[in-house]
């Protein structure tokens, strides 16, 4: 059953939530089905402990990686395991049996050669008598593993270190002096040297089959850290310097985001105005009764789902995180269902049903290609959304315009800002720059600033995520 | 769950045979989910794509373990007094009425205000108790003697706060309920809960429940799914049907087709007395297997491609 909790601990490390709970599930129901056949555990084991689809895939790898080390088929069941353990001289009784496939193959190769071998001379150290009488390894590996506490490995750097240490506490000192002295004594029986190379060679398999076994446990418990410590750098790093490579990943990232906000903001909201008796319903609510009031009923009103415009300049400065921001409303759609978007350089383009009728990523990428890059002017841009949608603008719309306000010495037409900002219900900015670079230079954000309800800086991920999570709580 | 029939449940292997003779193909995790859920105790939420089987499922287990199926459809403003137990009101009313009549017996001779509220006290208060409990469909699978399938239907259309009303039932297969204290289960019923993931659930419903996650099938299991269903259909057609379902489900549509759609459609081949595929054919009665024009749009021109190399 060990081993069963180690592979839950690989789980939790991969970042699936793992209760105690469902651990007890999981082993209760394997003690029900047993683990003989591969396919029956991997279903149990996902059944119990997989609650979210998303969360299969890294199931199916991990349990590849950590069952590939179990013998198949004979005894991949711990308790048998216990039963049929060597008597073995590393004093530590418990364990469960976790042997590579490239170690078991040695081990058979070496009991191959073992033909040949006069068992009269022995070995004096522990590891070495071990070794010499074919002992699985396997097992004590595992303890020495566990005692060394591999499981915390988070670089790969680590590696060898923790080879070195498990051999160390297999007792790998104690057998290099046996081997040198025996190497010295020149008086040696044809026997002895016999042993000895046998033994070296012994040593040199078991050396492999360890950094085997620590390059598996790598595998399985370091990979997904190492992810997870980048997916929270990433999380922070400012978009606009984000790479070319790292577009993808961030992708993944931004519609994780926004899936767990939708989540969260789902449910359509109902408040009750506490107070207000609706007359009507109650006593057609309560006609069953003889006209006795059992029940009351309450007028409610509904929240609204937020209208939303937003506008995004594409110049080359904003462009990046412009591509992150729609991506980032795109994902919400599901609670955030009237979208508008404009992007703009110096012409304001409504772009809404391009990004309706394509993928989310293919219609970013044509934006980004067909307007994006241009030098800026945002009053021509600003005139032409004045005369194309301010009639659509109503007290229910929130105007989300993401921009450096750097004009290139430009009119700005604050005039058009102001009365975006009088026909809407907010007007949020959002400036990729941080607040020390504003108003120097040619951008002209605090001519705007006084036309908003806010202006936040948007750098990164975080920032997104909080604005939105703002706009969908207090909508 | 009373089963009188513990061989029924012996093992997933039985399960899924057995289901299979009652004309429900399934996957051995689907098997094994159910052989898990009788012997643990412990409720399945069944998740996967519209039309795969999902209530089925639990009806095809009432109906093989002779248990009585308590279905109950969620939606948003379920609440208590539909989900659980809702009082008589009437028959409460009626009751106060008896009462008032018979008062006066209960209080003839009594002197003075505390004999009367002390008479009053050791007459029997039946007002709130079990005779006037209306008990809905999670009470009813609780109190069912020899045990229940209960199908909790698209839990992902009720609100969070029911969800969290369910926790208890779930976990510990009781109910609180004010007046009268804890319904403990007369025999624990084997519970399901099925959701089309238009919201995610909660960690603590999930974290109490297995969960199954049911995907479209392969082209050979529905093979053999068309083969239970439909009779009379012809070995080649079931396999050509088959195979173009599962082609159309690689292709970017709207709303993939669902198991039961093509098992309409199938019938519906029958029906017209098709033996083969061709393009005529499809494209006629493709309304069938798919339910968005703009997916018929985008399929239509690609019938000859698709139908090409089939069986």
């Amino acid at each position: 059953m060990r081993f069963i909790a180690d592979f839950i601990g690989a789980l939790r490390e991969a970042g699936l939530p793992i209760s105690p709970a469902e651990s007890l599930d999981a082993l209760n129901a394997v003690s029900l089905v047993g683990l003989e056949r591969r396919e029956t555990a991997k279903t149990v084991l996902a059944l119990t402990l997989v609650k979210r689809q998303e969360d299969r895939g890294v199931f199916d790898t991990l349990f590849g990686l950590y069952f590939a080390g179990l013998k198949q088929p004979n005894e991949p069941n711990a308790k048998q395991g216990n039963e049929q353990k060597p008597t073995d001289q590393t004093n530590h009784p418990q364990g469960a049996q976790a042997l590579s496939k490239n170690a078991q193959a040695n081990t058979e190769e070496a009991q191959r050669s073992d033909a040949s071998f006069g068992a009269q001379a022995s070995a004096s150290s522990a590891l070495g008598q071990s070794l010499s009488q074919q002992e699985d390894m396997g097992l004590a590996i595992t303890q020495a593993a566990s005692a060394e506490n591999l499981s915390s490995i988070v670089l790969f750097t680590q590696k060898n270190q923790f080879v070195y240490k498990i051999m160390q506490r297999l007792g790998d000192e104690e057998l290099r002096e046996e081997l040198k002295s025996q190497n010295q004594n020149q008086t040696q029986t044809l026997e002895q040297s016999t042993l000895l190379s046998d033994l070296e060679k012994r040593r040199a398999q078991l050396f492999e089959q360890v950094t085997d076994y620590v390059e598996q446990q790598y595998l399985i418990f370091a990979k997904q850290k190492g992810l997870r410590f980048r997916d929270q750098h990433m999380q922070q790093v400012k978009l606009n310097q984000l790479e070319q490579a790292d577009y993808q990943r961030m992708q993944r990232l931004v519609q994780k985001a926004a899936r767990k906000l939708a989540a969260q903001h789902s449910h359509r909201r109902l408040t009750r105005k506490r107070g207000v008796l609706d007359v009507r319903k109650t006593i057609a609510a309560n006609a069953a009764f003889d006209g006795a009031l059992f029940h009351t009923r309450w007028k409610a009103t509904r929240v609204e789902r937020p209208k939303i415009v937003v506008i995004c300049d594409v110049s080359g400065s904003v462009s990046r995180v412009a591509r992150f921001l729609l991506l980032f409303l795109y994902s919400l759609q599901d609670v955030i269902p009237k979208v508008r978007s404009f992007v703009f350089a110096s012409q304001m383009i409504e772009v809404t049903e391009l990004l309706q009728q394509q993928q989310i990523e293919s219609a970013l990428e044509t934006i980004m290609q067909r307007w994006g890059g241009m030098s800026t002017d945002y009053g021509k841009a600003l005139a032409g959304f004045g005369s194309q949608s301010l009639t659509k603008l109503d007290k229910k719309t929130t105007v989300i315009m993401l921009g450096d306000a750097r004009n290139n010495q430009g009119d700005g037409r604050t005039d058009i800002w102001q009365k975006v900002y009088r026909q809407s219900k907010r007007v949020l900015w959002l400036n990729p720059e941080q607040r020390s670079s504003w108003d120097t230079g040619d951008s002209i954000m605090s001519e705007y600033s006084p036309w908003c309800s806010s202006v936040e800086p948007c750098r990164n991920l975080k920032d997104i995520e909080g604005i939105f999570s703002r706009i969908l709580k207090y909508s | 769950m009373i089963i009188k029939h513990q061989d029924k449940i012996a093992s997933a292997q039985v399960i899924q045979r057995q289901f299979e003779a009652l004309g429900y193909i399934c996957s051995q995790s689907v098997a094994t989910a159910i052989y898990l859920a009788c012997h643990l105790q412990k409720p399945i939420l069944i998740e996967g794509p519209p039309g795969v089987g999902k209530t089925e499922l639990a009806k095809i287990t009432a109906a093989y373990l002779n248990a009585p199926l308590i279905r109950m459809q969620c939606y948003e403003g379920l609440d208590e007094s539909k989900a659980l137990y809702e009082w008589k009101y009437g028959k409460q009313l009626l009751y106060t009425q008896v009462l008032k009549e018979q008062l006066g017996d209960v209080l003839r001779g009594a002197r003075g205000l505390e004999e009367s509220i002390a008479r009053l006290h050791d007459f029997g208060d039946i007002f709130y108790s079990q005779d006037f409990l209306e008990p809905r469909p999670l009470l009813q699978a609780l109190q069912s003697e020899e045990g229940a399938v209960l199908l909790v239907d698209e839990i992902d259309k009720a609100d969070q706060e029911f969800e969290a009303f369910l926790l208890e039932l779930l976990s510990d297969y009781q109910v609180s309920i004010p007046e009268i204290g804890t319904v403990k289960a007369k025999s624990t019923p084997i519970v399901m809960l099925t959701s089309n993931n238009t919201r995610e659930l909660g960690d603590a419903l999930k974290r109490r429940c297995l969960h199954l996650y049911i995907p479209f099938p392969d082209t050979e299991l529905e093979n053999r799914i068309l083969a239970a269903q439909v009779d009379d259909l012809g070995v080649l057609l079931r396999e050509q049907i088959a195979q173009l379902v599962t082609r159309l489900r690689e292709l970017p549509l709207k709303k993939s087709p669902a198991v039961s759609e093509t098992i309409d459609w199938a019938r519906a081949l029958l029906l017209l007395n098709v033996d083969e595929l061709d393009a005529h054919w499809v494209k006629e009665t493709l309304n069938l297997l798919l339910k968005f024009q703009e997916d018929i749009d985008l399929v239509e021109p690609e019938i000859t491609t698709l139908l090409k190399g089939l069986a």
